[in-house]
Order: structure tokens, then sequence, then C-alpha cells
């Protein structure tokens, strides 16, 4: 009995032990296959004010959020360091930076290899392919196809040598294609498709664009702009197969299909209210900044580096990207829920809403409340590319022309303007007041923010003079100055100051607030002859800014001054082939004062936004300048 | 009552034809054009623009498109403010997630105030009943707006903070077919708010229905009769009552569709209200006018259906 008992006791006890072996070895395989399956997933909480992006077909996109949406989908062939300031382009799809010849005119690019679309049913067995040159070429075409309504197609514009042509004839036959299919359709003809002369043809190869092989290609620009290498930075040149263009048609705005570090199916991407993004599985290698270390000298490799190492931005150098495995975006309309949702720690960061600004900030010293400290919040100011600005029509008869006494009449209203009053009324004091017309950061932008020679007010005394000497004094003989503005309850009040100041010195302004669309119109048709309005860099170069005074460019172009003086125009043109170099900057310097000087506008000012973390957001670096940042961060909980 | 309807059908057609009318006239006061266009337009740029968005078309051709979609029931155009996706898709998706916030509200609004109404009607001159008016009116007097700041704060925001789990969202919307308990998550605060401020409008009117009809001689015969208080307010008086009730609950069906805008602007419910609003703010013509005429449309056959349901319950009344 005891002999079976013991046999019986030693079988279960066996069976136990090769149990807990079968288990042991099944556990430390799906330990080894599985590592990262068992590791909780990384979930970003983004928050977008907005209803959310209006497309995520870069051709079409244009807002800021457009921007944002599309640069977790798309990548574009150059890229931004992510932490290196002053800001410097890197390769994205790029393996190296373009080599430059025929004196800055020829640019030689090379692709990356084994970057992949997205998988995606336009692709045969829905599996994204390799991205090639011909899919570059494709996607500046489609900047120039009209059907697409593309918004961006002013980057590329007078650029490319044979592209501005290449456009007229595309969309010239295509509109030749539509009109003959009208005529055979109305004739109620049945076969017309066939039949029809060909339209736009995105095979039909460009002068200026070449291909070597598939990763291989060449652009040959008009003139050596410089400004070219930023616009392969922009969303607008993002990559885009043609696949998912002709698959999805029209609705290719609520389809992206692109080589970014995140996908998004059509059916997490609820207008209004959410987007919800996951980690592309075969994104391309992509490793986060490496740390550079302190040069041999002790001296920082860029400003601001040893801030970066210590709030640990290189504790994740060299992962690989994205850190991420989904991206929750929130879309909010209103502030207040933005707010309590980023203080019930739903969302990792926010902007802080004016309206919330002395519940977070002491506003006298402009820092962090404590309890928001011992929360474990971080504050991060970001200077904003802004030029906000009130303008003049320089062809106005009353207020515009070159005349000296023209010039004084606008430097003394620019006197009697006061800034200061407006900032400290409207902005808790946080904008920047600065003179001319390049925002701070920008090469050019003038030291302290104020120009050697200036007319920035209120100088009211000084304005009164300047006034008589334009053969008005006191305001006398002048026609009230009519002030345009978008009808935000803000801007009106903005505006009505600026009425009481110019009171002052005997000027009168009768502030019209329009919405912005009638406000866009009466400055493309040069009727408004003074307006409020703002500008934002597109790229950090103040060739953007100063392009928007170059005489070409007048109504209906970008230039809503109609300033037109041709030593600026030469300035301007020798500008904008230059390579950052001392004389360039000395160059930009002079435009600045020249447009000081002649005061085709009153301003300046640059906002800052203030941003608020939760601890748990690490890598957040947070930048308007470009993008492409999810990528690079992680939640890492204490 | 099928003679009486298809007459007034009829009569409605003109009416109906000039709101859309007047409504798309309303619309290009101002030219939407250039709030389209990039950031350098070109005159090029405007015009392809303004060809693509349709506005190049004499404007009773693109009368005559709007009222095609409405006779078709396809509402084919694509969104201006999201290319590629038509305004029938929008309908589709925004106005079941309206119908979720605001038929719940009307219903327990209408219920609350009614049986309110009866109590303080009842009660007319004690301190229940000016109890109750007090609070109606206060409630009528405070803000939308200010329940929903409130709300949010109180109910989404430090609630969970107190109970240690979380009861409402503060923004957001996921769909309760994924999840039924979406539903109370994301809805519950807004409704509750809804039938707030709500409540008082309705108790209000209803108690001055209530209070005519408790003067009324068939309320004195039925207590000499001996009937119950309960079977007076809920049998005999509902039912006379029930004119003024339908009348006030039809007009707002139509609205049911349009949503709450402030309700789904704050707490974030992609409907009717929030699409709409986000279409006038962003001058997306094919979701206004498409909307504007399917409402002018509900708001005509509520009107119509009112007038028949009076009959249904009020004998006396005969539709002629």
């Amino acid at each position: 009995m005891l002999q079976p008992a013991t046999t019986m006791l030693c079988v279960q006890s066996l069976a136990k032990k090769a149990l807990v072996m079968v288990a042991f070895v099944a556990l430390s395989v799906c330990g080894l296959c599985g590592a990262s399956a068992s590791e909780p997933e990384i979930v970003l909480h983004l928050p977008m004010s907005t209803a959310g992006p209006n497309t995520m077909d870069p051709v079409r996109g244009s807002s800021v959020y457009d921007n944002r949406a599309c640069n977790m989908v798309f990548e574009t062939l150059l890229e931004y360091e992510y932490l290196e300031r002053p800001y410097k382009l890197k390769p994205c799809l790029l393996a190296e930076m373009p080599t430059v010849t025929d004196d800055g005119k020829r640019f030689r690019f090379r692709l990356k290899k084994g970057v992949r679309f997205h998988d995606d049913p336009c692709f045969p067995g829905g599996k994204g392919r390799e991205m090639v040159a011909d899919d570059v070429f494709y996607s500046f075409k489609r900047m120039a196809d009209k059907r697409n309504s593309p918004k961006g197609w002013w980057l590329l514009q007078d650029t490319i040598v044979g592209f501005d042509q290449w456009r007229t004839d595309q969309n010239s036959a295509e509109e030749k294609r539509q009109a003959f299919i009208q005529q055979k359709k109305s004739a109620g003809e049945a076969d017309y498709e066939s039949a029809a002369p060909v339209g736009f043809d995105y095979d039909a190869p460009i002068e200026g664009m070449r291909k070597i092989n598939d990763y291989e290609f060449e652009i040959l620009l008009k003139q050596p702009f410089f400004r070219f290498t930023y616009t392969l930075a922009m969303f607008q040149t993002s990559v885009i197969a043609r696949e998912a263009a002709e698959y999805y048609g029209k609705t290719i705005s609520r389809h992206p299909i692109g080589t970014g570090p995140f996908t998004l199916r059509h059916e997490d991407w609820e207008s209004g209210a959410f987007m919800s993004l996951k980690r592309n599985p075969d994104y391309r290698e992509d490793y986060y900044p490496a740390d550079p270390g302190l040069n041999e000298d002790g001296s920082e490799p860029y400003p601001g580096y040893s801030e970066d190492k210590q709030l640990g931005f290189y504790e994740d150098a060299g992962k690989r990207l994205p850190l991420a495995d989904r991206v929750e975006v929130s879309f909010f309309v209103t502030n207040q829920p933005m707010w309590l949702k980023f203080r019930n720690q739903e969302i990792d960061y926010t902007t802080v809403p004016a309206e919330t600004f002395e519940q977070a900030f002491i506003k006298r010293t402009q820092k962090l409340r404590q309890s928001y400290l011992d929360e474990g919040i971080r504050f991060t100011p970001v200077p904003l590319l802004d030029f906000i600005y009130n303008g003049f029509n320089m062809e106005d008869p009353d207020f515009g022309g070159y005349e000296d006494e023209k010039k004084y009449l606008r430097q003394a209203i620019s006197l009697a303007y006061n800034y200061q009053e407006t900032n400290q009324a409207f902005y808790n004091n946080l904008n920047i007041i600065y003179d001319g017309a390049i925002p701070p950061g920008l090469e050019g932008h003038p030291e302290n923010h104020r120009a050697p020679k200036n007319y920035r007010g209120p100088r009211l005394s000084e304005a009164r003079k300047l006034l008589a000497k334009a053969g008005h004094p006191g305001g006398k003989g002048l026609p009230t100055l009519v002030h345009y503005t978008s009808k935000q309850p803000q801007n009106v009040a903005m505006a009505e100051m600026a009425k009481r100041n110019l009171k002052k010195i005997g000027i009168n302004m009768d502030v019209r607030a329009v919405d912005f669309s009638t406000l866009t119109d009466l400055q493309r048709e040069k009727r408004a002859p003074f307006f409020g309005l703002a500008w934002g860099s597109d790229y950090p170069d103040a060739e953007n800014n100063l392009q928007l005074f170059y005489g070409p460019f007048k109504s209906p172009g970008s230039n809503n001054f109609n300033y037109d003086r041709p030593e600026y125009n030469e300035m301007y043109e020798r500008a904008r082939v230059m390579a950052p170099s001392p004389e360039r900057t000395k160059l930009y310097e002079q435009m600045r004062d020249m447009l000081i000087e002649d005061v085709p506008f009153i301003g300046s000012m640059a906002r800052t936004r203030f941003y608020l973390t939760h601890d748990r957001l690490r890598n957040f670096k947070p930048v308007e300048v470009f993008a492409n940042w999810p990528k690079y961060l992680t939640i890492k909980e204490n | 009552m099928w003679a009486f309807t298809i007459r007034k059908l009829i009569y409605n057609i003109p009416v109906y034809l000039a709101t859309v009318m007047i409504m798309m006239m309303l619309l290009r006061v101002q030219d939407p054009v250039a709030g389209k266009l990039s950031k350098n337009p070109t005159q090029e740029e405007y015009d392809a623009t303004k060809k693509e968005l349709g506005l190049d078309k004499p404007f009773l051709q693109q009368y005559g498109l709007v009222l095609y979609e409405v006779a078709t029931w396809r509402f084919h155009r694509n969104m201006w403010t999201e290319p590629g996706v038509t305004v029938g898709d929008k309908l589709r998706t925004a106005v079941p997630r309206s119908l979720a916030l605001t038929i719940p509200a009307l219903m327990l609004t209408t219920v609350i105030s009614i049986v309110i109404a009866m109590i303080s009607a009842f009660n007319r001159g004690r301190w229940l009943d000016r109890t109750l008016v007090f609070f109606a009116v206060l409630g009528m007097s405070i803000s939308f707006l200010v329940y929903i700041i409130f709300g949010q704060y109180f109910g989404a925001f430090l609630l969970p903070r107190w109970l240690g789990t979380d009861v409402f969202a503060i923004y957001g919307y996921e769909s309760p077919l994924k999840d039924w308990r979406n539903w109370p998550y994301f809805m519950l605060l807004p409704v509750l708010i809804s039938v707030i401020v709500s409540m008082g409008y309705d108790t209000r009117f209803y108690r001055a229905v209530m209070v005519d009809e408790t003067q009324r001689e068939y309320i004195t015969t039925a207590r000499a009769k001996g009937a119950s208080q309960t079977k007076i307010m809920f049998v005999h008086m509902l039912r006379n009552a029930m004119i003024p009730i339908v009348t006030r609950v039809m007009i707002t069906l139509p609205f049911m569709v349009t949503g709450s805008i402030l309700l789904e602007k704050f707490f974030g419910i992609p409907g009717m209200g929030y699409v709409l609003l986000n279409a006038i703010d962003n001058s997306d013509f094919p979701v206004i006018e498409g909307f504007t005429a399917i409402f002018a449309g509900l708001f005509i056959l509520s009107i119509i259906a009112t007038d028949i349901l009076y009959a249904v319950f009020d004998p006396r009344v005969r539709l002629q």
C-alpha cells in the first residue's frame, strides 16, 4: 500500500515539477519572444485647439493644425534638428543633405533606402511599397495641379526650371479635356472618355527635375534661392504615394498614407472630437538625437544644451523612433475644457489660455505658482515668429506715398501708437515689442528689439512736430484714417485704444471691424488704407518676412502694403539668393531700417506662448516652427 | 385629415422655397472665397477657388442644386471645411449624436416640469408653490453658459477628485455604439445641465397651463364626485392640458436635430450644433445650406403635425 502511495506521491511530485518546468520554459519563451508585448503601451495625450485639421492632404493644407497632423503621418525630404537651436535642417527622407552645385542652382538628392509607405488597400496586397524618386516628383507635381486646390504652390512658384510652364500646360490640357468631355456628354455620346485628349499628365517631364535612378535625382532652380531648402522641410512638400492619391481621389484628404512615424486610419479620426494615431510598425530607422556633449573648451555645442541635458532631453539618446505606441489627439474649440483636462492629468501638456494665466502664474513676476511646481508641472515660454502690425496701403492717396510729407505723416502716427499699453491690456505684458518686420530669433532682428533709429511710440511731442512738418499741424486738413480690422472683440478693442492715442495728436481714426474674408478682399483690391494684421513666419529666415515688401508681390500677392521701392526690391533680389552670412545679415538690417524709415507699417509685436507640461511627458521641447516632434515624445510615470 | 394635410403642405411650399432662397442670398452677402485662399494668393488662385466652390455659377443654378439635393435626399456636395466628406455623410453622423443628447433632455425636462407644474398649481399660493416658482425663475435668470462652466468645473472636474473616481467626462465624445457606458460618461452631464436650464422655462409655462385648468368646472365636478387628487391631476387635468403641452413639445422637436450649440461646443460633442457652428465660423456653405433646407422642412412639418395632433387630443377640434 505504501509503495503505490509513495509511487503516487512521486508521480504527483514529478508531474508538478514537470508542470512547473513547462510553465517556466513557456514563460521564458514568451518573455524572449514578446518582451515588448508585456511592456505597457506608451500613449501620448496631446491637445489641439481646433475642431480638427481641415485636411490631411499636404498640398491642400495650410493651417498650423494641418501642419501638426500631417507631420505625424507624412515626411519631407528635410526636417529640423529637434533640440538644437538656432534651427538647423537635417535629412529626413534623404540619406544626406543635398549637394549644391552650379552656383547654388543645381540640387542633387539621394533618398534613404527602405523607406516604406504605410500599409493600405491602395497598394497591391495592402502592403505599402518602398518610396522612390518618382514619388517625390509626383508629390511636387500635385502642388501644380489645380484640381487639388493646392494651398502651397507659392512655395515652388517661379523656383524650379520649367515647372511654372509645365503647370500652365498641364492645367490647360486638363481644361481642354474637361471641356471636350462636357461637350460630348451634353451631346449624349457614350464613349467619350477614350476619345478625349490627354489631360493633366503627371508623367510629362519637367526640365528642372531629373531622375538619376530610383534613389537619386536632381532639381535645377531658376536662381539660387536659399529658401528652397526650407521649402523641403515644409509639410506641403511631404511625399505621398501616387497609388493613394489615385485610389482615394477626392477623399484623399481623409485617408493619409505617408511614410511617417504614425499611421491614421480613416475611422480613427473623428472631426471635432479626436484623432487616434498608431505607431507605424514599418517605420524607417530613425533614432533619437545623440548627446553631443560639451565642446572640448567646455562650451555648449548649441545654446540651451545644458538646460536640455538637465531636463533629461538626452535620456533617450539613440533610441529608435517613434518612442510612443499611440498618440491620442483631442480637439478643443473652447479653452476651459482643455485647461480642466490638463489639470485633471487627462492631457500631457497645454498652452495657457489668457483667462487662466493668473491662476497658474504670478502676473508680476511671470513665474509659475508654487502649487503647480509642486505637482511637477514644467513651464516653457516659446517665443513665436510673429509679426503683428498695423499696415498702410502705400498706394493710398492720403496716407500712402514716398514723399517726405507722407513719410513724416506715417512716422507721426507711429510715434502716437502705444504698443506697450496694448501689451499690458491684452497680452498680460507677455508679448515682445520690436522695431521692424523681422521677429525675434531671426537674423536681422535688432539688438534688444530696438533699432538704432526708430519711430516707436508713445513719443507724442515728436509726433506733433512731425505732423506739423507733414503739413498737418494738430491734424489739420487730414481726412479720417479708416482702420480695418477683423472683428474679434480683442482686435476691435485694440483698434479703439489706438484711436484714442491718435486723437491725442489730432488725428481722427474710424475703426471698421469686418470679418476676415472681407479684410482679405479689401487688401486684395487695395481698398484698405490702414489695417491690422499678423504674419507668422513659414520658416526661420527673415527672407520670409522681407518678401512681404517686395514690389512685384504687390496685392493681390503677399505684399499687402503695396510697398514698392526700387532700392528695396534690388536688395531683396540680392538677399534671396544668398546663404546665411554676415553680408546677408547686413543686407537684412539695411532693408529693415529702410522699412522703419518709410513706415509702411506700425509695429511690431511677437507673442510668447506659454506651455505647461506634466512631469510624465518626457523630451517635450515646445516649438512652433516645425511640428514633427511627437515622434520624440514619451511617457515615464514616476 | 388627409385633405387638410395635403392642402397645408401645398400652402407651405412657397414658404419653404422662399426660406431657402433668402438663406442662400444672405450667405452670399459676403464673399467667402478670400477666406479659403492660401497665404500668398494670386488672382488665378482666387478664380480657381471660386470655381471649385461652385460660386462662379449663376445664383439660380446654385439655388436649383440645393433644391435638387433636398428633392432627391442626396446631399452629395463635399464640405468645404472637410474636403472628401459629403454633407450627407456629415449629417448622418452628426444628427444621431445630437439626438442622443437632446431627446433624453427633452423627455426628462418635459416629464419633470409637468409634474412640478402640477404640484405647484395644486398648491397655488402656498409656500411650496412659491418656493417652486422662486427656483423656476432663478433657473431662468441664470445664463446657460454659467450652468455649463460650473457644471463642467464641479461635475466633471471636482466631483471625481472628491469621489476618487471618474463620473463625467470634462470634454470629448466616444460612440455609445462601441460601449454603452460611453453615453452616461460623455452625455449625462450635458443632459442634466440642459434639463436644469430648460426646467425653469417649462415649469413656469406648464404651471400657468395647469393653474388655468384647476379653475375649470370639470375639476370641481371631479372633486364633488370624490375622485382622488392623483386621479384628478394625472387623468382629468393632464388630458385637458395636453394641447399646450403638445404644441410646446412639437415646436421643440425640429430643434432636437439642431442639437445644442453651446452644450456641444463646450463638451466637444460633434453633433449637429457643433458642426453647424463650425460651418458658420468657416463659411461652409454646403453644410449651412443643406442643414437649413432640412431644418426648414422639419419645422414646417412639425407645425402641420401639431395641428393634426390637436384634433387627436381634443375632439372639439376639427381639421378643415
